[in-house]
């Protein structure tokens, strides 16, 4: 059954000429499965099942396989990430929510959302380093681009939480607004910025000591980011406004606004940069959104209350962009 | 089809957008942004029962009643216990109080390192097939009822509680959510402990209530049908969970313990509890301290039972001889 839904899936992606690097995953969070759309075909293909309750899926720093958190079942579902096709199962990964490798491949990350801790593997054999037990529903995070460093968005008690990576350690641990959830360091290394789901907007963080050093209003509900691939622009979903924000991060300012209604999430961009895709959480559906135009251009029917998305990407593109992601909100290496 | 799932779902996101979400925002509860969207659903699931309720199975009891009566007053009360529950009133009640209960039990569990088994490790197939996933997580769900219906009955500080859901003596498709809140508490912490433990996904067991209410729904219902010789023995119907809510005589001390199944009559012809035999008997029960729930409001029955339980949890030399 696997077998031929992989075959119908490498002919219709294989139909579509260059669409071959166009796949797209979708993780359907509450139907405890994943989606393989075709990008040019805007359908889904194929709904193959996952653990319980998926939510963010990332590429290995090799670019080879996607890893898929699978939060109630305790373990990573490893898909290759060329075809999107099951190779194996990782175990014991604790309610592996957020997930991220560290910048320099060392380290790979897990924020427990539910159970309230955030653990430190080491990448190449996923033997846990380190697990800090901290209150307040352990949410997204970011690294630093030397690696010392992982910031966890606490999304219960408005904090974010600064973990040195080698000594496992919290370095600060500091209330930066309500309900914070997307995080996201700038290239500069010298901002990380917050969205804030319980309010309209971001605010600008030092990763030196967690203070405030600015704040911009987006849409209510702003909660997730991905780099527009430029080094200088950034979406942000903002999910009861029904928005996603375009921010210039130099002027620090909102350079325009496109409706994504239903609960807009997680996001991804096509390899070409043209096309914006957001998760629907609400619609059960996918929104692709025209960046040129600023505008959704189709949406299309996923499972329930889909959440992280990436494209695969396929052949060589894949090594190349794929090292330095924090599911879902990439940092701008692109 | 997927028309009909959009409209459900803008329906949903409507209704959550402009009644919840703002609401959670003021409030600074954005935590259960996503819990909350699902509770709108479990209220419009609700509504849909009621309406099944009230325009389908009501045709069948008003055209081929079982029993008639002068008047149904008793049946006003169970109105108001299915509309509480299915619009979600005592289900938020009770899952302010069970949540944090159930999620201490699910962090001290999984902080010991055990993760739900997750019937597809051993049943690979189950992969395949969401409609056989479906089935095995509710035949094992409708098991943990079995028990936990047999535990209402067999322990007396509980059949003081459940004893609530028997003293009608007017039994009508009302009658299923007829329960104690402190009844439902009990059971849906139970039950989600379960359905935690072995894996059901939030979107089956939304599901499994939808479709196991409905059929507890019709079970209760005042007419004298079933689903034929086979299929009474494969869903519980009107005919077979009667006899559960039997008076007991002189005779037939123990009748109302029988016929348990919430949905499957499996269990209770596995465990030698199912009782075929087609009588038809009076409904309700012979304890007069217990009968006189009968013509009680909500609030009245609420605060009694409370009594009752007081009652049955005391030492028995404490205890009046009338007590249960």
């Amino acid at each position: 059954m696997k077998k031929m839904a992989f075959a119908a899936i490498a002919l219709a992606l294989g139909m579509s000429g260059p669409a071959q690097a166009d796949a797209v995953l979708v993780l359907n969070s509450e139907e405890a499965s994943f989606s393989i759309l075709t990008r040019s075909g805007r359908t889904e293909l194929a709904r193959l099942p996952v653990g319980r309750e998926p939510h963010h899926l990332l590429v290995t720093p090799d670019g080879k396989e996607v890893l898929v958190g699978s939060t109630a079942t305790n373990e990573l579902l490893v898909l290759d990430a060329k075809t999107g096709e099951r190779r194996r199962v990782v175990r014991d990964i604790i309610d592996p929510y957020h997930l991220g490798f560290s910048p320099n491949g060392k380290w790979f990350v897990t924020a427990a959302y539910r159970l309230d801790h955030v653990d430190i593997y080491r990448a190449d054999d996923f033997k846990l380093a380190g697990r800090i037990f901290i209150d307040g529903l352990p949410s997204h995070m970011a690294f630093d681009a030397e690696s010392k460093t992982v910031f966890v968005t606490l999304q219960q008690t408005g904090k974010v939480v600064a973990f040195d990576l080698e000594a496992q350690a919290i370095k600060w641990n500091t209330k930066v607004g309500e309900a914070p959830a997307g995080i996201v360091m700038l290239p500069d290394n010298k901002r990380l910025l917050v969205a804030l789901t319980g309010a309209d907007g971001l605010v600008v963080v030092d990763p030196k000591d967690g203070s405030t050093i600015g704040s911009l209003q987006t849409g209510k509900g702003a909660h997730n980011f991905f780099p527009k691939g430029d080094g200088r622009h950034y979406f942000l979903s903002n999910r009861i406004e029904g928005t996603v924000s375009l921010i210039d991060t130099q002027d620090m300012k909102v350079v325009g606004n496109i409706r994504v209604p239903g609960g807009p999430d997680c996001m991804d961009i096509t390899l070409d940069g043209k096309e914006l895709w957001v998760t629907q959480r609400f619609l059960r559906r996918i929104a692709v959104v025209d960046i040129e135009q600023m505008k959704v251009v189709a949406s299309i029917p996923v499972g329930k209350s889909p959440h992280g998305v990436l494209m695969l990407k396929s052949g060589v593109a894949g090594a190349v962009v794929a090292p330095v992601r924090a599911a879902s909100t990439a940092d701008d290496k692109k | 089809m997927r028309q009909l799932i959009d409209i459900w779902i803008g329906a949903q996101t409507w209704i959550f957008e402009t009644l919840v979400s703002s609401v959670l925002f003021h409030f600074g509860l954005m935590e259960w942004f996503e819990p909350a969207f699902n509770a709108v659903e479990i209220v419009m699931l609700g509504v849909v029962q009621i309406l099944v309720i009230a325009l389908g199975m009501r045709f069948f009891e008003r055209r081929w009643p079982l029993e008639r009566w002068a008047n149904d007053d008793f049946v006003a009360v169970d109105r108001v216990y299915t509309v509480l529950n299915k619009l979600g009133i005592i289900p938020l009640a009770v899952f302010m109080v069970t949540y944090p209960i159930s999620n201490e039990i699910e962090h001290l569990v999984r902080a010991w390192g055990y993760a739900p088994p997750r019937l597809e490790r051993m049943l690979p197939w189950l992969h395949d097939s969401a409609l056989g996933s479906f089935l095995v997580y509710f035949i094992l769900y409708d098991f943990a009822a079995y028990w936990l219906h047999r535990a209402q009955h067999r322990f007396g500080w509980w059949w003081a509680l459940h004893s609530l859901h028997h003293s009608q003596r007017q039994v009508t498709v009302w009658s299923d959510d007829r329960n104690h809140i402190l009844d439902d508490l009990l059971m849906t912490l139970a039950l989600v402990v379960f359905a935690q433990f072995v894996g059901v996904q939030p979107d089956d067991y939304i599901l499994i209530l939808m479709i196991g209410r409905l059929v507890e729904s019709w079970s209760h219902a005042n007419v004298d049908m079933s689903f034929g010789q086979v299929g009474e023995r494969l869903l519980v119907g009107p005919r077979f969970h009667r006899l559960h809510h039997a008076m007991a005589g002189p005779d037939e001390r123990h009748i109302h313990d029988h016929n348990f199944a919430p949905v499957f009559p499996i269990w209770d012809i596995m465990f030698g509890t199912a009782n075929y035999d087609g009588k038809r008997r009076p409904t309700g029960v012979d304890n007069p301290e217990v009968d006189v729930d009968n013509g009680r409001g909500w609030i009245t029955q609420q605060v009694t039972v409370v009594g009752r339980l007081a009652r049955a949890l005391m030492p028995r030399r404490f205890r009046r001889a009338t007590a249960l």
